[in-house]
């Protein structure tokens, strides 16, 4: 409910010196707006469930502020979740969640809008609206609350925290959110149905209100179908056939972040095709910032925040078709300003090291790489179009080229893996080992870095069952007895928290249940091994607490196998069916058997593959795309 | 000092910055502010000095840590720049450049001959206002700090080893006349290398470790007699 007022300062002074790093919790970063609370006419929390450290370097994030503060009559504030040290003593001295800019309690903003990014902020999502004093559940809700929206890529299956939210943006934000703001702008006075009524005529809006999950045979996943005859029965994700300008006047930190660097992004969406990546397909069409919009970009957010680095983002930056100009042309305007580019998602060649090396400056930390599997033919099944002996003559390279460190991804538990292609990891992690040695000497080191793969909604592996623990354990053990003495190092997930992303990932509406249950157990900052809960969530899990989960399975075991570990019928409905990327069923089923055949899908720049974005989106095309044209 | 003929007219390329820092800026470590300062000369364009090698540093020089906690009403930072600027060109090119939280007071030129600002370092001034503890009880704590022979407090990051912290604290006294509802004390510590007295290890000796309470440093004491408050 509205107070109307900010928090006073003494009030959040009074409990900054009980807590670990108190500047996240104060504000006050350069380019934060001062536009006065009163100059605004509708007032939106843009929220990052996840410490101030993660939040602040979330573009996303930025963008939308830049562009709802830059919108008439519009205010964006940000909000964080506290760490728990801080939500203690929020707690007790009676202090609400707070925006940073200055100190409004949440509650008071007309939208509430938090990034639903990934699995893992789903339940921090609820311990932060709790902590604004809002209630958790959409139906415990009304006009007196904000409207609580979610976005990100999380929301390519939001299903199991479809309960909570009002409404999901599925897609690219810019546009959708400023026709949120100005449909709730005209109906502010208005009940909270009218108010959602009103925001089906928004395109790329999914509002769980007006959907239900189809209820047969109960222990399979369920479908999503509209209840109310103006909804929807799919929902088409909003894409801007032009990428929008980068924000310049970008927040600038006083304490360390994560990332703390000025950001452009370079290109969206990704035309490589690697089976497992959610990112790459939900992101499509690729489309590519012209180089002098980059480069002018990157100067001006320079200049507007002071920052040391400058990072050109995307999800592979060595196939931005103009790289051989933007960075050699960037690096020209930057001379003599103590600035460095840092250009992450690099590819494993020998171009990639040569322009990591003119952008190091001589100065070596690791060079990472991520063959994602060991073998030949693993990574045919994957579509990651590298051989070991490509990934060698690129080590090499490295090594020669003065770094001392290589740091490996992989991932285990990918569909038709073997122990033999776990064993395999460690055998080409010695392979680089020794070719360091041989080159740089014994400082030489392999860092090994294994993630356990999760079948993601809307990716040719979406039917793909999660591997069970037997298998991930057996080979974890695997890799600790491959890879271990000197010079090598390993890091691997724990399989619970694995197995909670996959069911989340991979759940229908009744898992709001669990998420609910497993947060008022205590679960939250389940991407923190300091702080996660894994038997928080066990518990609810073993609960099954809901009369419909009770009903539907005989036993959480039950449960998990329909959600975790059972391989989906291709013919049978996906609790994200009704939530489009613009990528066609029909190639996904295509790809998944390309992969059971070993068969490598090349580069779609070089010929359309008909995954169906171009019909989704058709008379939308700018020469911005990398799509071939169609004839 | 700076030489008799050098005047406020005078460009210069060693600058003494004084400022103040508020609110969010009193919550970040020292290396988080020497960034806000780098991060406002870049905005502002100074052309400040970098050191030679891979990783080139900034050349400025803060004249002590301000504790996280603690804002500061005269903090010092010396700023080495490559050409040389007036102190009115250096100050305009800073309006608008820094944090919310940061004020700039003055721009001094100093000689470039002089030793760094920590190794001139004496003394630093603090008031630390206290909510919810009594004036008398505040009163009484001090005195019995002063009187003690000697105080020993745990060393940060040490286990188990401790410090006498009593020669550090040169002299307390109550503030009076605070608004209600603060009481305060004004600390003047020690700060030299290697025996610098911390406001947060005097409050603990003090009994007030877990009182809400603002911390401000209102005075660094440097070797030439010269202290921020006489200017």
């Amino acid at each position: 409910m509205r107070s109307g007022a900010p928090i006073p300062w003494e009030r959040v002074e009074s409990i900054l010196h009980l807590v670990q790093k108190p500047g996240r919790y104060v504000g006050g970063e350069y380019n934060a707006t001062s536009t006065p609370w009163d100059a605004a006419d509708i007032r939106i929390c843009l929220a990052f469930p996840d410490l101030y450290d993660i939040g602040m370097s979330n573009f996303a994030l930025m963008i939308l502020y830049d562009l709802l503060n830059g919108s008439p009559g519009m205010l964006a504030h940000r909000t964080y979740l506290p760490a728990p040290d801080m939500v203690a003593q929020m707690r007790a001295a009676g202090i609400p969640l707070y925006a940073l800019e200055d100190y409004r309690p949440v509650a008071d903003f007309d939208i509430l809008a938090i990034s639903t990014a990934y699995e893992q902020l789903f339940v921090n999502a609820l311990s932060l609206m709790d902590l604004a004093g809002i209630p958790v559940r959409a139906a415990d809700r009304d006009e007196r609350h904000p409207l609580i929206v979610g976005g990100g890529h999380g929301t390519f299956n939001p299903e199991p925290i479809a309960d909570f939210f009002d409404v999901f943006v599925i897609g690219e934000a810019e546009a959708v959110l400023l026709e949120l703001v100005d449909v709730m702008r005209a109906n502010r006075n208005m009940p909270r149905r009218a108010q959602l009524e009103a925001l089906l005529d928004v395109s790329g809006l999914y509002i769980p209100r007006f959907y239900e999950s189809s209820s047969t045979p109960p222990d399979a996943v369920q479908a999503v179908v509209p209840t109310d005859g103006r909804a929807p029965s799919r929902v088409l994700k909003r894409m801007l056939p032009t990428l929008p300008p980068t924000p310049v006047r970008q927040l600038v930190p006083n304490i360390s972040t994560v990332h703390s660097r000025a950001l452009v992004e370079i290109m969206r969406g990704c035309t490589r095709g690697c089976r497992f990546c959610q990112a790459g397909a939900i992101t499509r069409p690729v489309r590519e910032r012209p180089v002098a919009e980059v480069v002018d970009a990157a100067i001006a957010a320079l200049d507007a925040t002071g920052f040391e680095d400058v990072s050109l983002l995307s999800l592979s930056s060595a196939d931005y078709s103009q790289i051989h100009e933007l960075v050699p042309g960037l690096l020209a305007r930057l001379e003599g300003r103590h600035v460095t580019i840092s250009l992450p998602s690099l590819r494993l060649d020998a171009f990639s090291v040569e322009m990591a090396d003119t952008l190091s400056g001589g100065h070596r930390s690791g060079f990472t790489f991520a063959p994602e599997a060991a073998t030949d033919a693993l990574r045919r099944r994957i579509n990651k179009d590298i051989t070991t002996a490509d990934l060698l003559a690129v080590a090499e390279q490295v090594f020669r080229r003065g770094w001392r460190t290589i740091k490996l991804y992989f991932m285990i538990g990918l569909p038709g893996e073997t122990d033999d292609d776990v064993t395999a990891i460690g055998d080409l992690a010695r392979r680089v080992r020794s070719l360091g040695h041989r080159i740089v000497g014994p400082r030489a080191e392999v860092h090994v870095s294994v993630g356990t793969f999760i079948p993601k909604p809307q990716t040719p592996f979406q039917w793909e069952p999660f591997a069970d623990e037997a298998t991930i354990e057996r080979r974890q053990e695997l890799l600790r007895q491959g890879i271990r003495g000197r010079g090598f190092t390993l890091s691997w997930n724990t399989y619970a928290m694995s197995q909670l992303e996959a069911l989340l990932a991979r759940g229908d509406r009744r898992l709001g249940a669990i998420v609910e249950r497993a947060w008022q157990l205590g679960a939250g900052f389940d991407g923190w091994d300091e702080w996660q809960n894994a038997d928080a969530w066990n518990q609810a899990i073993a609960e099954l607490p809901s009369d419909t989960l009770r009903a539907d399975f005989a036993t959480p075991a039950a449960l998990l196998d329909a959600f975790v570990y059972r391989r989906r019928k291709e013919d049978e409905a996906l609790p994200w069916d009704h939530l489009e990327s613009g990528i066609a069923k029909r190639f996904y089923l295509q790809e998944a058997q390309r992969s059971r055949n070993s068969e490598l899908l090349a580069d779609c720049r070089e010929g359309c593959h008909g995954c169906g974005i171009q019909q989704a989106y058709a008379g939308q095309q700018t020469e911005d795309w990398r799509c071939p044209v169609l004839r | 000092m700076s030489g008799p003929e050098m005047t406020l007219e005078t460009p210069a390329r060693r600058y003494r910055m004084t400022f103040r820092t508020v609110r969010s800026l009193a919550y970040v470590s020292v290396i988080e502010l020497g960034t806000v300062w780098e991060r406002t000369l870049r905005r502002a364009r100074i052309p400040v000095r970098y050191s030679q090698g891979f990783t080139p540093r900034p050349r400025m020089h803060f004249a002590a840590p301000l504790p996280v906690g603690c804002g500061t009403e005269a903090d010092l930072l010396d700023v080495t720049l490559t050409e040389p600027m007036t102190p009115d060109a250096l100050l305009a090119a800073l309006e608008g450049a820094a944090p919310r939280d940061l004020y700039i007071v003055a721009a001094t030129p100093v000689d470039e001959a002089e030793p760094a600002l920590s190794e001139q370092l004496v003394a630093a001034e603090y008031d630390v206002w206290l909510r919810e503890v009594d004036r008398d009880v505040v009163q009484s704590s001090a005195e019995r700090v002063l009187a003690a022979e000697t105080l020993d407090l745990p060393r940060r990051g040490k286990d188990g080893k401790t410090y006498d912290l009593r020669p550090l604290v040169l002299a307390m006294d109550p503030i009076p006349d605070l608004p209600a509802p603060w009481s305060g004390l004004r600390m003047l510590l020690q700060a030299r290398t290697g025996a610098t007295g911390r406001p947060d290890d005097v409050l603990t000796a003090l009994g007030f470790d877990t009182a809400p309470r603002r911390c401000t440093r209102t005075r660094l004491i440097l070797e030439t007699g010269h202290s921020e408050e006489e200017r």
